[in-house]
């Protein structure tokens, strides 16, 4: 089975986000990065199913030159070679830019299976999956948990609302977007990051891609969330204080 | 040539009998024998031989300093100081033995020649004259000494039975012990008759036969270290816990047989199994698989069967993964271990090859690697917790102007108690006027990584903080933890230069002058082994506790001190089987009836409060010195009477 997994490399969690001159992007200088959390799985899930199956793991990511960073992580982690899409203006891009140059990326691939993860850290829209499988003309299934590859189709289950799960069985090619946390992260080793070097990266430049037509999604203005202070003093006798507060949690808040 | 009269004979009867003359038979006898033995010897020696050699060369061995190669040699084999300082009664029984061979070798020289009619000692020369007479009679009080001590060890082993010897009864050492006791009564007898008595050659082809049978029983057998073990101390790496370096690009640790250096596989043939690395060991003690003598035994019993060559993989049947991720680096074995032998390269070996391929799958263990790569730090909390903390202390900023980089550690960056004694040292700090500040961004020195075998997040950790280092000008650290002492004083040397570190405890012994004195409660102090048995401090702490009370030892103290259980990353392991080497510990502390356990290292803190909780109705109140030497420093200050001359 082939499959590729598409990446994103995002900052590290905890960074220290600071806005840029123009308000419309964050600053990248200083900042440091990571392969994103739920592509993580992703590439697990890939890996898992090629130890299971046999195949081969190709890492597809988008992205300026740091990305190579994440790329050798994904190789030294197991997957067979990777491309990567050099591009330097991933934020002036809207969902459907993205998924286009993907999807030209990999066309000739002839892919069984694509998986990326559910959303991305630093965006969190959720979609590019989706659309690389319309473009590429391919069934689509999102926020699985669990899959299951017999000959020709692959069973998977999806997370729903409330508990709920939903089993789909699918044909292939088709492509998957990942749940983060659904199974155990492999660590990487000083022996993949020493195979990783002698992996193939096929680079494939952004201008030689086809041009994607003018986003229809731009971003106004990127803001750190503003804190407000609203702490509520519950007075009365311990009783009346817990029954109040009960009632404010069912009815205000609504969290049980 | 021997040619005793026999009115010299009846004269002075007490000299070394040996037969006048030998025939022509009993010398082609004689040359067959020694011809027969030395094969036997040989044909088992050269596979040894031949496994030591061709084995890999380490990577960074290298002869200088020799000076420091003689003096080992000189004290731990030729006083045989390590051997009677740490058991002391066997020890001297031992070291009777060796010298006695010592003594002997000209002896037995003298023997076989004298065999072909070359004797070179006259034992008939006048008693002052210094090789002959004398030298028989000098030789038979040794002889003495090593009958009466092989007969004392040959009780031990097989009446006594200390468990540390094995379960198993060694007949093979009983076989050797009976041959180097007839070997030495043969040789007595011979004192007590006379030349010319027919007994007198009787005596000598058995003592000469003692010596042809003991010969070819060496390579084979635990003995083989009266051969290797002088080599094996005198090539000894030297440093304690030594990890070398990995060289090219297909080096990951002792995969495979491919990956036994030169001095491993001498070290695996040097072992005499006398257990002493097992019976202070804290995983053995507590019913793990782990047992340090196994670990090595398991490395020689690959090199027997399969070589240095071998593809096969050194965890697996010969050693498992298992015993070798039970080990605390704690270091009591390699610091034990009389013949010389470094178990912490070969245990954390074992680990890098099982790590850096990926063949060591454990759900703790890839978390802890996970968080170490994504958040920097062992406890995988979000780096802006160390920011708050920093700011709710008020601790300064490092910036270049302070003397000290105060370096917290994971512990003392995120754990609660790490974190109070921070807080304690910092007043310490301020007390003394050092100027000092943190730094702003820190992250793990990667001891767990570099103890676990990983060393590719090793390195990642190690060359970002050498960053910082130099980007931040550091050049003193001082820190409340001893793994980020020792990680930092050598683990980083090998990817760049790393600024000059110190522990607390070391610190505030430098100023106890100043520190106030006051007459406090009974303190138990613990030695914490990357504080001791590493980088030999055992003073400095106590010096600095001798300030505020009276600090007593618990049985095991100083070099022999039993560890916590959190070092070499199995603090971040969960759950160990069998009891819990911190509560043996924490019961050991608690029975000296001190009041106060001091604690010199986060770790050991971390542990030593569940486990005296977990052990005690009662349990003594657990600090680290900092903070018994801040609470010194509060209470004089307060009552100005008593601060005032102290300060
Ligand atoms: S270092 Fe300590 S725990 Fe490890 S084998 Fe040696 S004695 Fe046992
Ligand atoms: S390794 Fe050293 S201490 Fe342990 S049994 Fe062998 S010789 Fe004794």
């Amino acid at each position: 089975m082939k499959i590729i997994v598409a990446i994103k490399q995002v900052p590290v969690r905890d960074s220290n986000l600071r806005i840029d001159a123009s308000g419309h992007w964050i600053d990248e200088d200083d900042l440091s990065y990571e392969i994103n959390e739920p592509d993580a799985y992703a590439l697990e899930e890939a890996l898992q199913l090629k130890e299971k199956h046999g195949g081969e793991v190709v890492a597809l990511l988008a992205g300026p030159e740091r990305g190579s960073q994440t790329i050798r992580e994904a190789l030294a982690k197991g997957a067979d070679r990777a491309i990567h899409i050099e591009c330097d203006d991933l934020a002036s891009l809207d969902t459907l830019g993205i998924a286009n140059r993907l999807a030209a990326a990999i066309k000739d691939e002839k892919a069984d299976l694509i998986l990326t993860g559910l959303q991305s850290d630093d965006l969190g829209l959720g979609q590019t999956g989706v659309v690389l499988a319309e473009l590429l003309g391919i069934p689509h299934a999102t926020i699985i948990m669990q899959v299951e590859a017999a000959s020709g189709s692959i069973k998977v289950k999806r997370e729903l609302e409330d508990g709920w799960f939903q089993h789909v069985e699918m044909p292939l090619p088709a492509l998957l977007t990942i749940q983060s946390g659904i199974s155990k992260l492999r660590y990487a080793t000083l022996m993949g990051i020493k195979k990783a070097k002698t992996k193939e990266v096929r680079r494939v430049s952004a201008g030689d891609l086809p041009q994607a037509a003018a986003a229809t999604v731009t971003i106004e203005r990127v803001y750190l969330p503003e804190k407000k202070k609203e702490t509520q003093l519950i007075d009365g006798s311990p009783k009346e204080a817990a029954a109040k507060l009960v009632e404010k949690l069912k009815f205000e808040v609504r969290v049980i | 040539m021997n040619t005793a009269t026999p009115a010299h004979a009846l004269a002075v009867t007490l000299h070394y009998a040996e037969p006048p003359s030998f025939s022509i038979w009993e010398m082609v006898l004689l040359a067959l024998l020694i011809v027969l033995s030395l094969v036997g010897f040989f044909a088992r020696f050269d596979r040894v031989l031949r496994n030591i050699f061709t084995a890999r060369k380490d990577p960074d061995f290298h002869i200088a300093p020799v000076g420091r190669r003689i003096w080992d040699f000189f004290w731990e084999v030729l006083c045989q100081a390590k051997v009677i300082k740490e058991r002391p009664l066997p020890g001297l029984a031992h070291a009777f033995v060796f010298w006695g061979f010592l003594a002997f070798a000209l002896v037995s020289l003298n023997h076989f020649a004298s065999g072909f009619g070359l004797g070179f000692l006259d034992s008939d020369g006048p008693i002052g004259s210094l090789i002959d007479g004398f030298y028989f009679w000098f030789a038979a009080v040794f002889a003495l000494l090593v009958a009466v001590s092989i007969a004392g060890l040959f009780v031990r082993r097989f009446f006594v039975r200390p468990i540390w010897l094995g379960k198993k009864v060694s007949y093979e050492s009983g076989v050797i012990a009976f041959l180097i006791f007839a070997l030495m009564v043969t040789y007595l007898a011979a004192f007590t008759i006379p030349s010319t008595s027919p007994m007198a050659r009787g005596l000598w082809w058995a003592h000469a036969l003692c010596i042809l049978i003991f010969l070819p029983l060496i390579p084979h057998t635990k003995h083989l270290h009266l051969v290797l073990s002088p080599i094996t101390i005198f090539l000894s790496r030297g440093e304690f816990s030594h990890i070398p370096p990995l060289e090219g690009d297909e080096d990951f640790g002792l995969v495979t047989g491919k990956d036994v250096t030169q001095l491993v596989a001498l070290q695996a043939y040097s072992c005499v199994e006398c257990g002493r690395c097992s019976e202070h060991c804290p995983a053995t003690n507590t019913g793990k698989v782990l047992n340090p003598k196994e670990i090595i035994l398991g490395v020689r019993g690959y090199l027997n069967d399969l070589g240095p060559r071998s593809e096969e993989p050194l965890l697996g049947k010969y050693n498992s993964q298992e015993a070798a991720f039970q080990c605390t680096t704690c270091g009591s074995c390699e610091y034990q271990c009389p013949v010389g032998i470094e178990h912490l390269p070969i245990i954390i070996g074992l680990r890098r090859g099982a790590v850096n391929t990926g063949a060591w799958e454990d759900d703790h263990g890839t978390k802890l690697f996970l968080a170490l790569e994504r958040n920097g730090n062992a406890l995988g909390m979000s780096a802006t917790e160390r920011d708050k903390f920093i700011k709710k202390q008020e601790l300064p900023i490092f910036d270049g102007s302070q003397e000290y980089c105060l370096w917290l550690g994971c512990m003392g960056a995120y754990d609660p108690q790490g974190r109070e004694i921070i807080a304690s040292f910092a007043k310490v700090m301020n007390y003394l006027g050092t100027s000092f500040g943190v730094l702003k961004k820190e992250k793990c020195t990667g001891d767990p990584v570099r103890r676990l075998g990983n060393d590719l997040v090793f390195q990642q950790l190690a060359e970002q903080n050498l960053e910082i280092m130099k980007q931040q000008k550091v050049t003193k650290i001082v820190t409340i933890c001893p793994h980020c002492v020792r990680t930092i004083a050598k683990d980083w040397k090998d990817y760049g230069a790393s600024p000059e570190v110190e522990h607390h405890s070391e610190f505030m012994a430098r100023y106890q002058d100043k520190l106030p004195k006051t007459n406090g409660p009974e303190i138990v102090y613990h030695d914490p082994c990357y504080l001791g048995r590493y980088r030999g401090s055992y003073d400095q702490p106590r010096e600095v506790l001798a300030r505020s009370g009276k600090v007593i030892d618990p049985p095991r103290a100083r070099e022999r001190s039993f560890c916590c259980g959190a070092g070499g990353g199995l603090a971040f392991l969960g759950e160990e089987s069998g009891e819990r080497i911190s509560h043996v510990r924490a019961k050991e502390l608690a029975a000296t009836g001190a009041s106060i356990v001091g604690a010199a290292c986060p770790f050991c803190n971390t542990m030593f409060r569940d486990a005296l909780a977990a052990t005690s109705d009662a349990p003594p109140q657990l600090l680290d010195i900092a903070q018994i030497t801040a609470q010194s420093i509060a209470n004089a200050t307060t009552t100005p009477s008593n601060g005032a001359q102290n300060a």
